[in-house]
């Protein structure tokens, strides 16, 4: 007999639905039912974030995430939070940190200045997180660091190179001192690839980026410091987002005949660039600051005759860390990472619980003060931060000093540092 | 050859490229009179047909251009049924609904793809002639351009697009004579949308394939479409050359960043010289 909709029952049989037969207008009182399976339901809901709170949250120590994980910078982001839970993942698989689980909660940036610092106050002031790791992109992130300073949190910036993020520490140390900075600064980025450059015996370069403000600091930096050495650029663009007109830029940079072409553009215009270069039969090497070009699912399919340099922070092989990572990264997400806005923020959760550890207690001015005097290893080496809270990349021994891959039709080879 | 005539050449490719795009928008704002914001992601859709495909082993164009564009006319179809119709009169719910799809869509593609950009073999170019490099994905979307623009052409100037021009005249006419108005709306819709998966399909090997990779066509069909007005296809192709032409010798003899501001000055221009557009000036109107 069909009792009520969809509860086929045999006489004495129990229902195959309990739900559905519970409903039943057949049951009668179904109005009362309604309102007692609604109050249990919301009692249950309730009551599971509070019994989940007592298992995990009540111990845990709660890290933001700040990334933009939609709109045009979503891969960046999307890569920022894959490391960014490894590196949760594995402290927590080694005991957690101070005998407490570290709990990362998420805010999406949407590569937007005012959601940035929207989010990072709804981070510190709702979600009560202990530090933020973040944000991306330059702008984001000074955005992030109004609102982190004022309610005096740790944020820990795993990507952005602009200067403006660790001149205010400098400028005015006892209201910024909270910043710290775990990837390479414009001038440092730019001292690590004239390096490069150098050891190429370069004499000229063409410099091509995308139309944004890093991108031209970066320019302005590499200029300066390849002065002194007689290497200047011969040629030098910026293509809009809105109307990239890659082909003139690449027929121009060609015309230029550099020694090498220096493309800037971390993101997905940067393959798009590399292929209308190759397309347009130039054979001039090309050295790019990362990113997409890190992929090698992308790589793979790219024009290989010509060299495609590609800077990271680590590559698998430069170190046992880095070797360790990059498998973890690979097994856990089923391909392997760009070695730049991955790695980063992976050291940059990394750096920032080990000195929790260092500080023995969950304090920020505690925190800070480890953070301040110790050397923490991550994937791309030891960090260890400057009276304005940079860490030390560089080109001199014992600085953090990143490396350069080749992409060859085998896969990646490490070309710097030389070994 | 001198890097001068090179950006020519491309420059009249990269033009070509807009009008693919441009030919389905103005299908759809002379038919069915909306303007479709989601036409970008039919693009995205057709690059990830060929994407997926080329994963899978299948190298074969022909079988990633059928199966873009078999799926974007049913989707196509289906949106221009269950949306686009019920709610066309009222514009503003059109461009922001159409919006609404094309994030939709870039979200699906986020979880289902990854949003990372993804990429297919670019292979060679197909001739270099006296020094001009000959680009594959340009010569595709050249040929093809012209030969939708042919076949566009031709189809309205026959018995028949004799639907779609009085459709676009006006529907109560058409409506009086038993056409099916709603029907060859949504079919346009369809079309229009295949189109632009088509172009995706194509132009896929020359792109780094990604969410938001319809975003930067759809803006520049749109400016063309504007600049051009809908009543005569040919005038919207020769508009996207030229277009593509200022944008590419802008970039070269200026800088890459004068591109995209000379191309809004001009339309800017245009559009307070002749307020409908380019083409309602001339003589053959299409429909």
């Amino acid at each position: 007999m069909r009792n009520g909709r969809g509860c086929a029952r045999q006489a004495g049989a129990p229902c195959r639905y309990p739900v559905l037969w519970y409903l039943s207008p057949m049951n009668g009182y179904l109005f009362i039912r309604l309102i007692v399976l609604f109050s249990g339901l919301a009692a249950l809901s309730g009551s599971l974030p509070a019994l989940a709170a007592g298992t995990s949250s009540q111990q845990a120590i709660r890290v933001g995430i700040l990334a933009p994980l939609s709109g045009p910078f979503a891969s960046g982001g999307s890569s920022f939070l894959q490391a960014a839970t490894l590196a949760v993942e594995r402290a927590n698989a080694g005991g957690g940190v101070l005998g407490r689980r570290v709990e990362l909660v998420v805010a999406d940036t949407q590569g937007r200045v005012d959601v940035s610092k929207s989010e990072a106050l709804r981070l510190i002031s709702r979600e009560r997180v202990f530090a933020i790791v973040g944000a991306y992109l330059s702008e984001e992130t000074v955005g992030a660091i109004e609102a982190a300073v004022a309610a005096r949190k740790l944020l820990v910036v795993p990507v952005a190179a602009t200067a403006e993020i660790t001149d205010g520490v400098k400028k005015d140390y006892p209201r910024h001192r909270y910043v710290f900075r775990v990837s390479y600064s414009i001038p440092q980025w730019a001292a690590m690839m004239s390096e490069f450059l150098i050891q190429r015996r370069v004499r000229t370069y063409a410099f091509v980026g995308a139309s944004i403000r890093w991108n031209r600091e970066l320019a302005d930096a590499l200029k300066k410091t390849l002065a002194s050495k007689g290497i200047a650029p011969v040629y030098e663009a910026f293509y809009s987002p809105r109307n990239p007109a890659f082909e003139p830029v690449a027929v121009a940079a060609a015309a230029a005949a550099p020694d090498i072409l220096v493309l800037g553009d971390p993101g997905k215009n940067s393959v798009v660039f590399v292929k209308r270069f190759r397309e347009g039969g130039s054979g001039i090497p090309i050295l790019s600051v990362g990113g997409a070009l890190g992929d090698g699912r992308v790589a793979e399919t790219l024009p290989l005759s010509y060299p495609l340099y590609v800077q990271a922070a680590a590559w698998k092989g430069s170190s046992e860390a880095a070797t360790a990572y990059f498998e973890a990264f690979e097994k856990r997400y089923g391909y392997a990472p760009v070695g730049y806005s991955d790695t980063l923020p992976y050291d940059a959760v990394t750096v920032l619980l080990s000195a929790i550890r260092a500080a023995g207690r969950l304090e920020t001015d505690a925190v800070l003060s480890a953070l301040e005097k110790g050397g923490f290893p991550g994937v791309a080496g030891t960090y260890r931060f400057d009276s304005s809270h940079q860490a030390d990349w560089g080109t001199a021994p014992g600085h953090l000093h990143g490396t350069v891959i080749q992409w060859e039709k085998e896969g990646a080879r490490i070309v710097f540092p030389l070994r | 050859m001198t890097p001068l005539a090179q950006v020519i050449v491309d420059g009249i490719f990269t033009g070509a490229s807009y009008a693919l795009m441009a030919a389905g928008l103005a299908l759809i704002l002379g038919v069915v009179k909306v303007v479709n914001l989601s036409h970008g992601a039919f693009f995205t859709l057709g690059a990830y047909v060929a994407y997926l495909l080329e994963a899978r082993g299948v190298e074969n164009f022909a079988a990633a251009v059928l199966l873009a564009a078999v799926i974007a006319f049913a989707f196509g179809v289906f949106l221009g049924k269950s949306f686009i119709n019920p709610v066309r009169a009222h514009p503003f719910s059109v461009a922001v609904g159409s919006l609404g799809f094309a994030i939709l869509f870039e979200q699906i593609a986020q979880m289902l793809w990854g949003p990372h950009p993804l990429s297919i073999d670019l292979g060679t170019p197909w001739a270099t002639v006296n020094g001009i490099t000959f680009r594959r994905w340009g010569v595709i979307s050249f040929i093809l351009s012209l030969g939708l623009t042919g076949g566009l052409s031709l189809l309205l100037s026959g018995p028949w697009g004799l639907p779609l021009k009085l459709i676009a005249e006006d529907e109560e006419i058409a409506g009086s004579v038993g056409m099916d108005v709603e029907k060859i709306r949504y079919l346009t819709f369809g079309a229009a949308s295949a189109v632009a998966a088509v172009a995706g399909a194509l132009l896929a090997p020359a792109a780094a394939i990604a969410p938001t990779m319809g975003r930067v066509p759809l803006i520049l069909s749109l400016i063309v479409v504007i600049a051009s007005g809908m009543e005569n296809v040919w005038s919207l192709f020769f508009l996207a050359v030229g277009l593509g032409l200022l944008s590419n010798l802008s970039a070269y003899l200026l800088a890459p960043s004068w591109s995209y501001i000379l191309l809004l000055a001009v339309i800017c221009l245009l559009l307070v010289m002749r307020h409908s557009g380019l083409a309602v000036a001339a003589p053959g109107r299409d429909y």
